[in-house]
């Protein structure tokens, strides 16, 4: 575990852009902080950014401005080891041949060198992560036999395994069914309790409005910061959905 | 029937021959696996052309062709990478310049020598049957590298492939594994060069590994069943071939499309 000391904000950005090649700012100037075990909604419309948010908190994206981690400024790969990104799943060929515990298990490589076989401590460990989101039975399932819940939770156990103080999870409720969703938030309420924080990335507002005590509106900049009621009151309503979403690259 | 299969293998040419069959039966589609699920059967037929720039170069230098074609194929991934960073052209485009570039190269290199001449036919079709005894202990060598090489990486290169995002993010190195997976291709078609031929080794490289995709879930029983198709193709094709008097490298890679055709048909027919 990333032992960051708890009155540190697990995540700060401060002035983050992202520009894709060759001018499509996608997103701009963005600044905020989340806190240990914090459950965040990121609300806005396709092509918002969302995604790129993640994906600059998680150094798949070059970005300017900085980004830190549990208090450490992340210059290299490395330093950004605590956040696991789970990606939309058409992002995903979800029938490649992958078992649900070679999937957990790839959360242990952090800590193992390149060649380096697992050894009982990680196999342990991704046994631990794979019950604690209900999936222990399915690991030697291939992963396109799951449902849209099952596969949120393998994503997420795989998070678990690796032990991480943040996680970002894009569009995980799309084409998940409400029973399954009610459980999913139940198991994200229970990660958050335990001090891991949170940020779900979603179009759909009424579920942010229900579900989350904060969340971020996001359209390329960041247009509202707070409790439902405030951050997706009409007027950041206005300014997060109300103009024409950007081209899809900048998704 | 045994006769059949036993025949042919009465003289010592045609045992070379099965010996570098079985060997590039082997590793082609222990390769071929990871080009099938990382969608880059393009960059291996490109390749399999663009090494010859690397083959005709060793030539005419007089340096090793394992050695040169190697670098040919290293130059080739360096150059896809290259012309890749044009965003506005698809990565399909980028590979087609790179082979242009390559395996005309390799052809004009070719004709500035006349003694390579004689020898263009065998690298493209494969000569399996003039197979040597150093050519054996050299494809050897080069298939035990490889193997060593993929069973290093296994888990690895499944989880790059899979989600190449996460795997960056929990440090596995994720281009210098494409660039390994470059020079496991050039290994594959330098190991090809002597027996189906450069213009065939891709039928060897994605066919079978193909053919194990539409048959399995995990990607150590692909391998396997690739590696089954492949050895049973090899070993099938250039028994046929001797009987028929067709030319082995084709007919290994016929044998290898008709696995593939009775695995559509069957799990076509196991969906309906």
């Amino acid at each position: 575990m990333n032992d960051a000391p708890r009155d540190h904000p697990i995540l700060q950005l401060t002035g983050v852009g992202v520009t894709y090649p060759p001018a499509t700012e996608a997103l701009v100037d963005v600044s905020f902080q989340v806190d240990v075990g914090e459950l965040i909604a990121v609300v806005g419309p396709n092509g918002a950014g969302k995604s790129t948010l993640f994906k600059a908190i998680s150094g798949l994206v070059n970005h300017h401005g900085s980004v830190e981690l549990c208090g450490n400024h992340c210059h290299h790969q490395r330093d950004r080891l605590g956040a696991a990104y789970i990606p939309q799943r058409s992002d995903l060929d979800v029938d490649f041949p992958i078992t649900v515990g070679q999937l957990v298990l790839a959360g242990r490589r952090r800590f193992l060198r390149l060649g380096q076989r697992p050894g009982q401590r990680h196999r342990q460990a991704a046994h631990d992560a794979l019950e604690r989101v209900g999936l222990a039975d399915l690991r030697r399932r291939p992963l396109g036999t799951l449902s849209g819940g099952q596969m949120q939770r393998a994503f997420l156990a795989r998070a678990l395994a690796q032990e991480a103080r943040l996680i970002l999870l894009d569009e995980a409720l799309s084409g998940v069914d409400e029973p399954r969703t009610e459980a999913l938030f139940d198991l994200f309420a229970d990660l958050a309790a335990s001090g891991t924080s949170l940020l779900v990335a979603t179009h759909d507002l009424s579920l942010a409005r229900r579900r989350f005590s904060r969340c971020l509106a996001v359209n390329r900049r960041l247009v509202g910061d707070g409790p439902p009621g405030q951050a997706l009151d009409s007027d950041h309503i206005e300014a997060t959905f109300g103009t024409a979403p950007r081209s899809s690259s900048a998704a | 029937m045994i006769d059949w299969f036993t025949d042919p293998y009465r003289t010592q040419f045609m045992q070379h021959a099965a010996i570098t069959a079985l060997l590039i039966g082997v590793l082609a589609p222990t390769i071929g696996v990871w080009v099938v699920l990382r969608r880059l059967a393009y960059l291996g037929d490109a390749m399999s052309h663009g090494i010859l720039a690397g083959v005709a170069g060793a030539y005419l230098t007089g340096i090793s062709i394992t050695v040169g074609a190697l670098a040919a194929g290293v130059t080739m991934g360096l150059l896809v990478a290259l012309f890749d960073r044009q965003r506005r052209l698809g990565h399909d485009s980028a590979i087609g310049v790179a082979e242009t570039l390559m395996f005309a190269t390799g052809l004009i290199l070719i004709s500035r020598n006349d003694r390579i001449g004689v020898d263009l036919t065998h690298f493209l079709l494969g000569q399996i049957v003039t197979t040597t005894r150093s050519d054996i202990i050299v494809n050897s060598g080069l298939t035990a590298v490889a193997l060593c090489i993929v069973a290093f990486t296994f888990s690895d290169l499944r989880n790059v492939t899979f989600d190449a995002g996460h795997a960056r993010q929990v440090g596995i190195p994720v281009g210098p594994l494409r660039l390994v997976l470059i020079v496991l291709i050039s290994i594959t078609v330098v190991v090809s060069l002597g027996t189906v031929g450069l213009l065939m080794s891709v039928a060897m490289l994605i066919t079978p590994a193909a053919t194990a995709r539409l048959l399995t879930q995990r990607i150590e029983t692909m391998t396997a069943v690739a590696i089954a198709i492949g050895v049973l193709s090899a070993l099938v094709g250039l028994t046929a071939s001797y009987h028929l008097a067709t030319p082995p490298g084709p007919t290994i890679a016929l044998v290898t499309v008709a696995c593939f055709a009775v695995a559509t048909v069957t799990t076509l027919r196991r969906r309906t």
